[in-house]
Protein backbone atom coordinates (compact mmCIF):
# COMPACT_ATOMS: atom_id res chain seq x y z
CA UNK A 1 0.00 0.00 0.00
CA UNK A 2 2.60 2.33 0.56
CA UNK A 3 4.63 1.54 -2.55
CA UNK A 4 1.76 2.17 -4.03
CA UNK A 5 0.87 5.80 -2.56
CA UNK A 6 5.02 6.74 -2.97
CA UNK A 7 4.61 5.62 -6.83
CA UNK A 8 1.62 7.69 -7.40
CA UNK A 9 3.03 10.39 -5.38
CA UNK A 10 5.99 10.37 -7.94
CA UNK A 11 3.86 10.14 -10.89
CA UNK A 12 1.77 13.25 -9.91
CA UNK A 13 4.72 15.26 -10.01
CA UNK A 14 5.57 14.36 -13.67
CA UNK A 15 3.34 16.66 -15.00
CA UNK A 16 4.51 19.38 -12.68
CA UNK A 17 7.60 19.18 -13.34
CA UNK A 18 7.12 19.35 -17.13
CA UNK A 19 5.06 22.24 -16.71
CA UNK A 20 7.60 23.86 -15.34
CA UNK A 21 10.07 22.98 -17.70
CA UNK A 22 8.17 24.55 -20.30
CA UNK A 23 7.55 27.83 -18.53
CA UNK A 24 11.51 28.05 -18.44
CA UNK A 25 11.95 26.95 -22.08
CA UNK A 26 8.94 29.43 -23.43
CA UNK A 27 10.20 32.27 -21.05
CA UNK A 28 13.71 32.09 -22.68
CA UNK A 29 12.32 31.82 -25.80
CA UNK A 30 10.31 35.40 -25.69
CA UNK A 31 13.05 37.04 -24.90
CA UNK A 32 13.91 39.49 -27.98
CA UNK A 33 17.14 38.20 -30.03
CA UNK A 34 18.47 34.47 -29.71
CA UNK A 35 21.59 32.62 -28.11
CA UNK A 36 23.07 33.75 -31.20
CA UNK A 37 22.76 37.57 -30.78
CA UNK A 38 23.63 37.46 -27.16
CA UNK A 39 26.99 34.96 -27.51
CA UNK A 40 28.00 37.68 -31.12
CA UNK A 41 26.90 40.52 -28.66
CA UNK A 42 27.68 43.90 -30.53
CA UNK A 43 30.82 42.35 -32.67
CA UNK A 44 28.98 40.35 -35.45
CA UNK A 45 30.92 40.32 -38.47
CA UNK A 46 29.61 36.66 -39.91
CA UNK A 47 28.00 36.74 -43.11
CA UNK A 48 24.43 35.59 -43.52
CA UNK A 49 25.60 32.10 -44.53
CA UNK A 50 27.69 31.54 -41.82
CA UNK A 51 24.96 32.85 -39.26
CA UNK A 52 22.45 29.81 -40.73
CA UNK A 53 25.48 27.48 -40.20
CA UNK A 54 25.43 28.50 -36.64
CA UNK A 55 21.53 28.32 -36.41
CA UNK A 56 21.33 24.97 -37.76
CA UNK A 57 24.54 23.90 -35.15
CA UNK A 58 22.52 24.78 -32.40
CA UNK A 59 18.85 23.89 -33.26
CA UNK A 60 17.57 27.30 -33.89
CA UNK A 61 16.50 26.62 -37.66
CA UNK A 62 14.07 23.83 -36.44
CA UNK A 63 9.93 24.57 -35.02
CA UNK A 64 9.51 25.79 -31.22
CA UNK A 65 8.32 22.03 -30.66
CA UNK A 66 10.64 20.18 -31.81
CA UNK A 67 13.39 22.60 -30.24
CA UNK A 68 11.78 21.91 -27.30
CA UNK A 69 11.60 18.56 -27.48
CA UNK A 70 15.67 18.05 -28.62
CA UNK A 71 16.22 20.16 -25.10
CA UNK A 72 13.65 18.40 -22.55
CA UNK A 73 15.32 15.38 -24.36
CA UNK A 74 18.96 16.69 -23.02
CA UNK A 75 17.49 17.61 -19.83
CA UNK A 76 16.43 13.73 -18.94
CA UNK A 77 20.35 13.01 -19.22
CA UNK A 78 21.55 15.85 -17.06
CA UNK A 79 22.77 17.83 -20.25
CA UNK A 80 21.63 21.66 -19.20
CA UNK A 81 23.91 23.09 -22.31
CA UNK A 82 27.32 24.73 -21.94
CA UNK A 83 27.90 28.35 -20.45
CA UNK A 84 28.50 30.47 -23.03
CA UNK A 85 31.41 32.44 -20.95
CA UNK A 86 33.83 29.82 -19.84
CA UNK A 87 32.28 26.65 -22.15
CA UNK A 88 32.07 24.31 -19.02
CA UNK A 89 29.12 22.26 -18.90
CA UNK A 90 26.32 23.72 -16.89
CA UNK A 91 25.87 20.52 -14.65
CA UNK A 92 29.01 20.49 -13.64
CA UNK A 93 28.89 23.91 -12.54
CA UNK A 94 26.29 23.19 -10.94
CA UNK A 95 27.67 20.38 -8.89
CA UNK A 96 30.59 22.02 -8.07
CA UNK A 97 28.46 25.09 -6.19
CA UNK A 98 26.05 22.65 -4.95
CA UNK A 99 27.14 21.48 -1.66
CA UNK A 100 28.46 24.92 -0.46
CA UNK A 101 24.60 26.20 -1.11
CA UNK A 102 23.22 22.54 0.75
CA UNK A 103 25.55 23.78 3.90
CA UNK A 104 24.20 27.08 4.30
CA UNK A 105 20.84 26.01 4.09
CA UNK A 106 21.22 23.00 6.24
CA UNK A 107 22.86 25.19 9.00
CA UNK A 108 20.55 27.57 8.14
CA UNK A 109 17.97 25.11 9.34
CA UNK A 110 19.32 23.78 11.76
CA UNK A 111 19.72 27.04 13.91
CA UNK A 112 15.86 28.23 12.74
CA UNK A 113 14.54 24.51 14.36
CA UNK A 114 16.78 25.07 17.92
CA UNK A 115 15.27 28.70 18.10
CA UNK A 116 12.03 28.41 16.58
CA UNK A 117 10.83 25.10 18.49
CA UNK A 118 11.61 26.05 21.91
CA UNK A 119 10.22 29.88 21.52
CA UNK A 120 7.38 28.64 19.77
CA UNK A 121 6.52 25.87 22.51
CA UNK A 122 7.19 28.50 25.66
CA UNK A 123 4.45 31.39 23.64
CA UNK A 124 1.92 28.25 23.23
CA UNK A 125 2.02 26.83 26.82
CA UNK A 126 2.64 30.69 28.37
CA UNK A 127 -0.35 31.91 26.13
CA UNK A 128 -1.34 35.70 26.57
CA UNK A 129 1.04 36.05 29.32
CA UNK A 130 4.04 39.08 28.92
CA UNK A 131 6.44 35.60 27.65
CA UNK A 132 4.23 35.15 24.99
CA UNK A 133 4.03 38.52 23.69
CA UNK A 134 7.81 39.63 23.70
CA UNK A 135 7.99 35.47 21.62
CA UNK A 136 5.49 37.10 19.49
CA UNK A 137 6.87 40.42 18.82
CA UNK A 138 10.01 39.04 17.98
CA UNK A 139 8.51 36.48 15.39
CA UNK A 140 6.33 39.70 13.70
CA UNK A 141 10.30 41.47 13.61
CA UNK A 142 11.70 38.24 11.98
CA UNK A 143 9.11 38.34 9.54
CA UNK A 144 9.00 41.44 8.89
CA UNK A 145 13.41 42.49 8.89
CA UNK A 146 14.83 42.12 5.07
CA UNK A 147 17.23 38.73 5.83
CA UNK A 148 20.27 41.65 4.28
CA UNK A 149 19.71 43.32 6.95
CA UNK A 150 19.68 41.11 9.22
CA UNK A 151 23.35 40.02 7.84
CA UNK A 152 24.16 43.77 7.43
CA UNK A 153 23.21 44.19 11.90
CA UNK A 154 25.03 41.01 11.85
CA UNK A 155 28.22 41.86 10.24
CA UNK A 156 29.16 45.57 12.18
CA UNK A 157 28.01 43.73 15.67
CA UNK A 158 30.35 40.80 15.00
CA UNK A 159 33.32 42.59 13.48
CA UNK A 160 33.21 45.30 16.16
CA UNK A 161 32.84 42.72 18.86
CA UNK A 162 35.29 40.51 17.80
CA UNK A 163 38.46 42.44 16.30
CA UNK A 164 39.81 39.05 15.02
CA UNK A 165 36.68 37.26 13.84
CA UNK A 166 37.44 36.32 9.99
CA UNK A 167 34.25 37.04 8.09
CA UNK A 168 34.77 36.53 4.80
CA UNK A 169 36.97 34.08 2.50
CA UNK A 170 35.22 30.81 2.11
CA UNK A 171 37.01 27.28 2.42
CA UNK A 172 35.74 24.24 1.81
CA UNK A 173 34.49 21.71 4.79
CA UNK A 174 37.40 18.79 3.09
CA UNK A 175 39.82 21.39 3.65
CA UNK A 176 39.95 23.08 6.70
CA UNK A 177 37.01 22.44 8.70
CA UNK A 178 36.94 24.61 11.61
CA UNK A 179 37.81 27.37 9.09
CA UNK A 180 34.49 26.64 7.07
CA UNK A 181 32.55 26.19 10.29
CA UNK A 182 33.87 29.51 11.35
CA UNK A 183 33.19 31.16 7.76
CA UNK A 184 29.64 29.62 7.38
CA UNK A 185 28.24 30.34 11.02
CA UNK A 186 27.58 34.05 10.56
CA UNK A 187 25.71 33.63 7.62
CA UNK A 188 23.82 30.44 8.22
CA UNK A 189 22.70 32.57 11.74
CA UNK A 190 21.29 35.36 9.52
CA UNK A 191 19.07 32.74 7.42
CA UNK A 192 18.25 30.77 9.84
CA UNK A 193 16.77 33.70 11.99
CA UNK A 194 14.32 34.85 9.37
CA UNK A 195 13.76 31.10 9.02
CA UNK A 196 13.01 30.91 12.94
CA UNK A 197 10.40 33.64 12.93
CA UNK A 198 8.16 30.96 10.36
CA UNK A 199 9.22 28.01 12.52
CA UNK A 200 8.15 29.31 16.03
CA UNK A 201 4.84 30.89 14.51
CA UNK A 202 4.08 27.56 13.16
CA UNK A 203 5.09 25.94 16.34
CA UNK A 204 3.27 28.24 18.65
CA UNK A 205 0.03 27.79 16.73
CA UNK A 206 0.46 24.00 16.08
CA UNK A 207 0.97 23.63 20.09
CA UNK A 208 -2.11 25.66 20.89
CA UNK A 209 -3.94 23.11 18.82
CA UNK A 210 -2.76 19.85 20.58
CA UNK A 211 -3.02 21.64 23.96
CA UNK A 212 -6.96 22.04 23.38
CA UNK A 213 -7.11 18.33 22.80
CA UNK A 214 -9.18 16.11 25.15
CA UNK A 215 -5.93 13.36 25.74
CA UNK A 216 -4.18 16.32 26.79
CA UNK A 217 -6.91 18.12 29.02
CA UNK A 218 -7.73 13.98 30.34
CA UNK A 219 -3.60 14.06 31.10
CA UNK A 220 -3.49 17.42 32.86
CA UNK A 221 -7.07 16.53 35.05
CA UNK A 222 -5.18 13.21 36.33
CA UNK A 223 -2.47 15.51 37.67
CA UNK A 224 0.06 15.22 35.76
CA UNK A 225 2.58 18.30 35.56
CA UNK A 226 2.43 20.64 32.88
CA UNK A 227 5.81 20.17 30.99
CA UNK A 228 5.61 16.48 31.61
CA UNK A 229 2.28 16.63 29.87
CA UNK A 230 3.70 18.49 27.18
CA UNK A 231 6.99 16.20 26.55
CA UNK A 232 5.46 13.37 26.55
CA UNK A 233 1.82 13.94 25.62
CA UNK A 234 2.13 16.95 22.97
CA UNK A 235 5.30 17.44 21.74
CA UNK A 236 5.46 14.54 19.81
CA UNK A 237 1.63 15.55 17.53
CA UNK A 238 2.38 19.15 17.65
CA UNK A 239 5.66 18.72 15.98
CA UNK A 240 4.31 17.02 12.91
CA UNK A 241 3.01 20.04 11.08
CA UNK A 242 6.31 21.91 12.60
CA UNK A 243 8.81 19.48 10.60
CA UNK A 244 6.82 19.08 7.78
CA UNK A 245 7.35 23.15 7.23
CA UNK A 246 11.04 22.60 7.95
CA UNK A 247 11.16 20.36 5.20
CA UNK A 248 9.27 22.03 2.42
CA UNK A 249 11.46 25.58 3.62
CA UNK A 250 14.62 23.85 3.27
CA UNK A 251 13.79 23.99 -0.62
CA UNK A 252 12.40 27.64 -0.47
CA UNK A 253 15.34 28.46 1.86
CA UNK A 254 17.70 27.94 -2.47
CA UNK A 255 15.71 31.87 -2.46
CA UNK A 256 16.91 33.35 0.28
CA UNK A 257 20.29 32.13 0.05
CA UNK A 258 21.01 34.09 -3.03
CA UNK A 259 21.06 36.81 -0.91
CA UNK A 260 23.13 35.42 1.88
CA UNK A 261 26.08 34.25 -0.95
CA UNK A 262 26.45 37.33 -2.36
CA UNK A 263 26.57 39.43 0.82
CA UNK A 264 28.85 37.12 1.95
CA UNK A 265 31.33 36.23 -0.78
CA UNK A 266 30.15 32.31 -0.40
CA UNK A 267 31.20 30.62 -3.65
CA UNK A 268 27.60 28.71 -4.03
CA UNK A 269 24.57 28.36 -6.34
CA UNK A 270 22.67 31.66 -5.43
CA UNK A 271 26.13 33.59 -6.05
CA UNK A 272 26.57 31.65 -9.57
CA UNK A 273 22.81 32.80 -11.02
CA UNK A 274 23.68 36.17 -9.82
CA UNK A 275 27.11 36.17 -11.78
CA UNK A 276 25.22 34.30 -14.66
CA UNK A 277 22.58 36.96 -14.59
CA UNK A 278 25.05 39.60 -14.66
CA UNK A 279 26.90 38.25 -17.71
CA UNK A 280 23.28 37.33 -19.56
CA UNK A 281 25.01 33.62 -19.20
CA UNK A 282 21.50 32.37 -20.37
CA UNK A 283 22.07 28.39 -20.55
CA UNK A 284 23.97 28.50 -16.38
CA UNK A 285 20.56 30.58 -15.41
CA UNK A 286 17.84 28.30 -17.31
CA UNK A 287 20.06 25.31 -16.02
CA UNK A 288 20.13 27.18 -12.25
CA UNK A 289 16.33 27.96 -12.04
CA UNK A 290 15.33 24.55 -13.53
CA UNK A 291 17.17 23.00 -10.75
CA UNK A 292 15.52 24.94 -8.00
CA UNK A 293 11.98 24.40 -9.41
CA UNK A 294 12.63 20.34 -9.73
CA UNK A 295 14.60 20.15 -6.39
CA UNK A 296 11.66 21.71 -4.63
CA UNK A 297 8.89 19.72 -6.31
CA UNK A 298 11.05 16.52 -5.73
CA UNK A 299 11.81 18.23 -1.86
CA UNK A 300 7.78 18.53 -1.62
CA UNK A 301 7.46 14.60 -2.68
CA UNK A 302 9.97 13.74 -0.20
CA UNK A 303 7.94 15.65 2.57
CA UNK A 304 4.72 14.04 1.84
CA UNK A 305 5.77 10.52 1.73
CA UNK A 306 7.75 10.42 5.00
CA UNK A 307 4.53 12.82 7.16
CA UNK A 308 2.18 10.09 5.62
CA UNK A 309 4.32 7.67 7.18
CA UNK A 310 5.14 9.36 10.32
CA UNK A 311 1.74 10.47 11.44
CA UNK A 312 -0.49 7.23 11.14
CA UNK A 313 -3.93 9.69 10.80
CA UNK A 314 -3.27 9.57 7.49
CA UNK A 315 -5.62 7.29 5.33
CA UNK A 316 -3.44 6.20 2.43
CA UNK A 317 -5.83 5.17 -0.06
CA UNK B 1 -23.31 49.00 10.61
CA UNK B 2 -21.57 46.46 9.59
CA UNK B 3 -17.67 48.05 9.01
CA UNK B 4 -18.67 50.25 12.09
CA UNK B 5 -18.40 47.01 14.38
CA UNK B 6 -15.46 45.80 12.03
CA UNK B 7 -13.81 49.07 12.56
CA UNK B 8 -14.08 49.28 16.63
CA UNK B 9 -13.00 45.53 16.99
CA UNK B 10 -9.54 46.51 14.60
CA UNK B 11 -9.21 49.76 16.75
CA UNK B 12 -9.10 47.60 19.96
CA UNK B 13 -5.95 46.88 19.92
CA UNK B 14 -3.49 49.88 20.25
CA UNK B 15 -0.59 48.41 17.59
CA UNK B 16 -2.99 47.78 15.00
CA UNK B 17 -3.53 51.82 15.09
CA UNK B 18 0.03 52.93 15.90
CA UNK B 19 0.88 50.41 12.50
CA UNK B 20 -2.29 52.47 10.81
CA UNK B 21 -0.22 56.00 11.59
CA UNK B 22 3.18 54.70 11.08
CA UNK B 23 2.36 53.55 7.50
CA UNK B 24 0.04 56.78 6.71
CA UNK B 25 3.88 58.39 7.21
CA UNK B 26 5.17 56.15 4.92
CA UNK B 27 2.81 56.67 2.21
CA UNK B 28 3.29 60.53 2.52
CA UNK B 29 6.59 60.24 2.03
CA UNK B 30 5.78 58.09 -0.91
CA UNK B 31 3.44 60.99 -2.50
CA UNK B 32 5.00 64.08 -1.04
CA UNK B 33 9.13 63.59 -0.30
CA UNK B 34 9.98 67.13 -0.72
CA UNK B 35 8.30 67.89 2.52
CA UNK B 36 10.09 65.54 4.82
CA UNK B 37 13.51 66.26 3.25
CA UNK B 38 15.98 69.58 2.59
CA UNK B 39 18.16 67.92 0.04
CA UNK B 40 17.78 66.57 -3.37
CA UNK B 41 18.60 62.84 -3.46
CA UNK B 42 20.92 62.92 -6.11
CA UNK B 43 22.83 65.88 -4.97
CA UNK B 44 26.36 64.94 -4.61
CA UNK B 45 28.54 66.77 -2.42
CA UNK B 46 31.98 66.19 -2.15
CA UNK B 47 32.91 68.38 1.09
CA UNK B 48 30.52 65.88 3.26
CA UNK B 49 31.50 61.88 1.68
CA UNK B 50 30.71 59.36 4.45
CA UNK B 51 30.08 60.88 7.25
CA UNK B 52 28.34 59.77 10.55
CA UNK B 53 24.95 60.80 11.35
CA UNK B 54 24.87 64.51 12.08
CA UNK B 55 22.55 67.64 12.59
CA UNK B 56 22.01 68.52 9.16
CA UNK B 57 22.57 64.72 7.75
CA UNK B 58 20.30 62.78 10.39
CA UNK B 59 21.16 59.54 8.62
CA UNK B 60 25.23 60.69 7.81
CA UNK B 61 26.20 60.49 3.66
CA UNK B 62 27.03 57.95 1.45
CA UNK B 63 30.18 57.64 -0.57
CA UNK B 64 29.69 60.54 -2.79
CA UNK B 65 28.12 62.99 -0.34
CA UNK B 66 24.27 62.23 -0.93
CA UNK B 67 22.57 62.65 2.31
CA UNK B 68 21.21 59.03 3.12
CA UNK B 69 18.28 60.49 4.64
CA UNK B 70 16.53 62.41 1.29
CA UNK B 71 17.15 59.19 -0.31
CA UNK B 72 15.91 56.74 2.00
CA UNK B 73 12.46 58.88 1.67
CA UNK B 74 12.65 59.01 -1.76
CA UNK B 75 13.18 55.31 -2.06
CA UNK B 76 10.04 54.56 -0.26
CA UNK B 77 8.26 56.02 -3.21
CA UNK B 78 9.86 53.52 -5.34
CA UNK B 79 9.37 50.78 -2.91
CA UNK B 80 5.98 51.11 -2.40
CA UNK B 81 4.84 51.55 -5.47
CA UNK B 82 6.01 48.81 -7.14
CA UNK B 83 5.18 46.32 -4.74
CA UNK B 84 1.47 47.89 -5.02
CA UNK B 85 0.97 47.92 -8.35
CA UNK B 86 2.64 44.12 -8.20
CA UNK B 87 0.30 42.78 -5.84
CA UNK B 88 -2.65 44.64 -7.75
CA UNK B 89 -1.42 43.04 -10.82
CA UNK B 90 -1.22 39.44 -8.98
CA UNK B 91 -4.60 40.20 -7.23
CA UNK B 92 -6.39 41.20 -10.73
CA UNK B 93 -4.86 37.74 -12.60
CA UNK B 94 -5.19 35.97 -9.39
CA UNK B 95 -9.04 36.18 -8.58
CA UNK B 96 -10.24 35.80 -12.43
CA UNK B 97 -8.13 32.70 -12.83
CA UNK B 98 -9.19 31.53 -9.33
CA UNK B 99 -12.62 32.31 -9.87
CA UNK B 100 -12.47 31.05 -13.44
CA UNK B 101 -11.21 28.06 -12.18
CA UNK B 102 -13.16 27.22 -9.52
CA UNK B 103 -16.17 27.69 -10.92
CA UNK B 104 -16.05 25.90 -13.80
CA UNK B 105 -14.09 23.27 -12.38
CA UNK B 106 -13.21 19.99 -14.23
CA UNK B 107 -10.37 20.56 -17.08
CA UNK B 108 -10.02 24.16 -16.83
CA UNK B 109 -8.90 23.79 -12.92
CA UNK B 110 -6.54 21.22 -13.91
CA UNK B 111 -5.08 23.34 -16.39
CA UNK B 112 -5.08 26.38 -14.58
CA UNK B 113 -3.64 24.35 -11.06
CA UNK B 114 -0.81 22.60 -12.51
CA UNK B 115 0.32 25.50 -13.91
CA UNK B 116 0.05 27.39 -10.87
CA UNK B 117 1.68 24.70 -8.97
CA UNK B 118 5.01 24.45 -11.41
CA UNK B 119 4.92 28.16 -10.21
CA UNK B 120 4.96 27.67 -6.96
CA UNK B 121 7.62 25.35 -7.75
CA UNK B 122 10.31 28.34 -7.43
CA UNK B 123 11.14 30.73 -4.50
CA UNK B 124 9.33 34.19 -5.20
CA UNK B 125 12.63 36.06 -5.39
CA UNK B 126 14.33 33.31 -8.06
CA UNK B 127 11.48 33.37 -10.53
CA UNK B 128 10.95 37.18 -10.24
CA UNK B 129 15.14 37.03 -10.98
CA UNK B 130 14.93 34.69 -13.90
CA UNK B 131 11.90 37.12 -15.60
CA UNK B 132 13.96 40.32 -14.51
CA UNK B 133 17.45 38.45 -16.06
CA UNK B 134 15.29 37.87 -19.52
CA UNK B 135 13.78 41.19 -19.83
CA UNK B 136 15.62 43.67 -18.28
CA UNK B 137 15.64 45.60 -14.91
CA UNK B 138 13.09 48.48 -15.30
CA UNK B 139 10.14 49.75 -12.95
CA UNK B 140 7.79 48.18 -15.42
CA UNK B 141 9.44 44.89 -15.49
CA UNK B 142 9.80 44.75 -11.79
CA UNK B 143 5.73 45.15 -11.46
CA UNK B 144 5.09 42.98 -14.05
CA UNK B 145 7.82 39.94 -12.30
CA UNK B 146 6.42 40.06 -8.84
CA UNK B 147 2.86 40.56 -10.30
CA UNK B 148 3.40 37.24 -11.79
CA UNK B 149 4.74 35.48 -8.92
CA UNK B 150 2.29 36.26 -7.13
CA UNK B 151 -0.69 35.14 -8.94
CA UNK B 152 -0.69 31.48 -7.85
CA UNK B 153 -0.92 32.68 -4.35
CA UNK B 154 -4.34 34.18 -5.11
CA UNK B 155 -5.50 31.81 -7.47
CA UNK B 156 -5.26 29.47 -4.83
CA UNK B 157 -6.79 31.13 -2.27
CA UNK B 158 -9.26 32.64 -4.58
CA UNK B 159 -10.42 29.25 -6.34
CA UNK B 160 -10.67 27.42 -2.97
CA UNK B 161 -13.41 30.12 -1.57
CA UNK B 162 -15.18 30.41 -4.90
CA UNK B 163 -15.87 26.45 -4.44
CA UNK B 164 -17.32 26.64 -1.26
CA UNK B 165 -19.65 30.02 -2.83
CA UNK B 166 -20.75 27.99 -5.38
CA UNK B 167 -22.22 25.33 -3.01
CA UNK B 168 -24.64 28.25 -2.14
CA UNK B 169 -27.91 27.76 -2.74
CA UNK B 170 -28.54 31.33 -4.18
CA UNK B 171 -25.90 30.64 -6.73
CA UNK B 172 -27.58 27.60 -7.64
CA UNK B 173 -30.42 29.98 -8.00
CA UNK B 174 -29.35 32.08 -10.21
CA UNK B 175 -28.06 29.13 -12.31
CA UNK B 176 -31.64 28.25 -12.86
CA UNK B 177 -33.05 30.84 -13.09
CA UNK B 178 -30.60 31.17 -16.37
CA UNK B 179 -28.62 33.86 -15.76
CA UNK B 180 -25.11 34.19 -17.33
CA UNK B 181 -21.96 32.58 -16.27
CA UNK B 182 -20.06 36.04 -16.60
CA UNK B 183 -22.79 37.57 -14.24
CA UNK B 184 -22.97 35.12 -11.51
CA UNK B 185 -19.16 35.62 -11.49
CA UNK B 186 -19.09 39.00 -11.35
CA UNK B 187 -22.06 39.93 -8.97
CA UNK B 188 -22.87 37.04 -6.99
CA UNK B 189 -18.98 35.09 -6.58
CA UNK B 190 -16.93 38.36 -6.47
CA UNK B 191 -18.41 40.39 -3.21
CA UNK B 192 -18.21 37.10 -1.41
CA UNK B 193 -14.82 37.33 -2.03
CA UNK B 194 -14.05 40.26 -0.70
CA UNK B 195 -12.88 40.04 3.24
CA UNK B 196 -10.38 37.22 1.89
CA UNK B 197 -9.09 39.28 -0.79
CA UNK B 198 -8.22 42.31 1.47
CA UNK B 199 -6.45 39.59 3.76
CA UNK B 200 -4.43 38.07 1.26
CA UNK B 201 -3.69 41.58 -0.60
CA UNK B 202 -2.14 43.14 2.99
CA UNK B 203 0.07 39.93 3.57
CA UNK B 204 1.53 40.00 0.25
CA UNK B 205 1.99 43.44 0.12
CA UNK B 206 4.15 42.82 2.63
CA UNK B 207 6.13 39.77 1.18
CA UNK B 208 6.16 42.05 -2.02
CA UNK B 209 7.89 45.04 -0.48
CA UNK B 210 10.84 42.24 0.77
CA UNK B 211 10.78 41.08 -3.04
CA UNK B 212 11.38 44.07 -4.29
CA UNK B 213 13.57 45.63 -1.95
CA UNK B 214 15.46 41.66 -2.12
CA UNK B 215 16.19 41.93 -5.92
CA UNK B 216 17.05 45.90 -5.51
CA UNK B 217 20.01 44.65 -3.29
CA UNK B 218 20.73 42.01 -5.54
CA UNK B 219 21.07 44.78 -8.26
CA UNK B 220 18.55 44.07 -10.09
CA UNK B 221 15.86 46.88 -9.23
CA UNK B 222 15.54 50.08 -10.83
CA UNK B 223 19.16 50.87 -11.70
CA UNK B 224 20.64 53.64 -10.03
CA UNK B 225 20.71 56.96 -9.69
CA UNK B 226 17.12 56.54 -8.54
CA UNK B 227 17.49 55.57 -4.72
CA UNK B 228 15.82 52.55 -3.65
CA UNK B 229 15.74 50.97 -0.24
CA UNK B 230 17.08 47.92 -1.26
CA UNK B 231 19.53 48.81 -3.92
CA UNK B 232 20.47 51.32 -0.56
CA UNK B 233 21.53 48.38 1.65
CA UNK B 234 23.37 46.66 -1.51
CA UNK B 235 25.68 49.73 -2.02
CA UNK B 236 26.33 50.39 1.51
CA UNK B 237 27.24 46.95 1.59
CA UNK B 238 30.54 47.29 0.15
CA UNK B 239 30.99 50.18 3.45
CA UNK B 240 29.58 48.32 6.30
CA UNK B 241 32.70 48.29 8.46
CA UNK B 242 34.33 51.76 7.65
CA UNK B 243 30.69 53.31 7.12
CA UNK B 244 27.75 51.44 8.32
CA UNK B 245 24.88 54.25 8.57
CA UNK B 246 24.60 53.84 4.62
CA UNK B 247 23.76 50.25 4.44
CA UNK B 248 21.76 50.40 8.09
CA UNK B 249 19.06 53.15 7.82
CA UNK B 250 17.58 52.11 4.52
CA UNK B 251 17.32 48.88 5.73
CA UNK B 252 15.53 49.79 8.83
CA UNK B 253 13.07 51.73 6.69
CA UNK B 254 12.05 48.36 4.49
CA UNK B 255 11.81 46.67 8.23
CA UNK B 256 9.36 49.59 9.20
CA UNK B 257 7.25 49.19 6.32
CA UNK B 258 6.86 45.11 6.47
CA UNK B 259 6.40 45.66 9.76
CA UNK B 260 3.72 48.22 9.77
CA UNK B 261 1.95 46.51 7.17
CA UNK B 262 2.11 42.94 8.92
CA UNK B 263 0.54 44.23 11.96
CA UNK B 264 -2.07 45.81 9.80
CA UNK B 265 -2.91 42.62 8.06
CA UNK B 266 -2.68 40.48 11.07
CA UNK B 267 -5.01 42.86 12.58
CA UNK B 268 -7.18 42.88 9.56
CA UNK B 269 -7.48 39.11 9.50
CA UNK B 270 -8.41 38.83 12.99
CA UNK B 271 -11.40 40.96 12.28
CA UNK B 272 -12.12 39.47 8.95
CA UNK B 273 -11.87 35.86 9.39
CA UNK B 274 -14.30 34.43 11.50
CA UNK B 275 -11.79 31.25 11.82
CA UNK B 276 -9.34 33.52 14.11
Amino acid sequence: MIATYIFGRVLSAVPTILILTFIVFLAIHLVPGDYIDIMLGTQNYLTDEQLSGLYKQYGLDKPFVVQYGIWLKNLITFNFGTSLRTGQKVSAMILEKLPVTFELAFFALFFSLVFGIPLGITSAVKRNRFGDYVVRVLGLIGLSAPTFWIGAILIVAVSGLFQDYTLFGFVSFQKDMAKNLQILLIPSLTLGLMLAAQIMRMARSSMLDVLSQEYVKVAKAKGVSTWKVIYRHALKNAMIPVITTAGIQFGYLMGGTILIENMFALPGLGRLLLQSVNQRDYPVIQGVVLFTGVFIVLMNILVDILYTLIDPRIDLR
Amino acid sequence: MEWKRLRRKFAKNPLNLISVVVFALFLAMAFFPQIFTQFEPNRMNSAVRMISPTASHIFGTDQFGRDIYSRVVHGVRETLSIAFLSIVLACVLGTALGVISGFYGRWIDQIVMRLMDAMFAFPTIILALFIIALYGASQKNLIIALGIVYTPIFTRTVRGSTISIKQFLYIKAAKALGKRDLSIMLKDVLPNLTSVLIVSFTTNFSTAVLSEASLSFLGLGVPPPTPTLGGMVGQGSNFLLSAPWIALFPGLFIALIVLSINIIGDGLRDVLDPRY
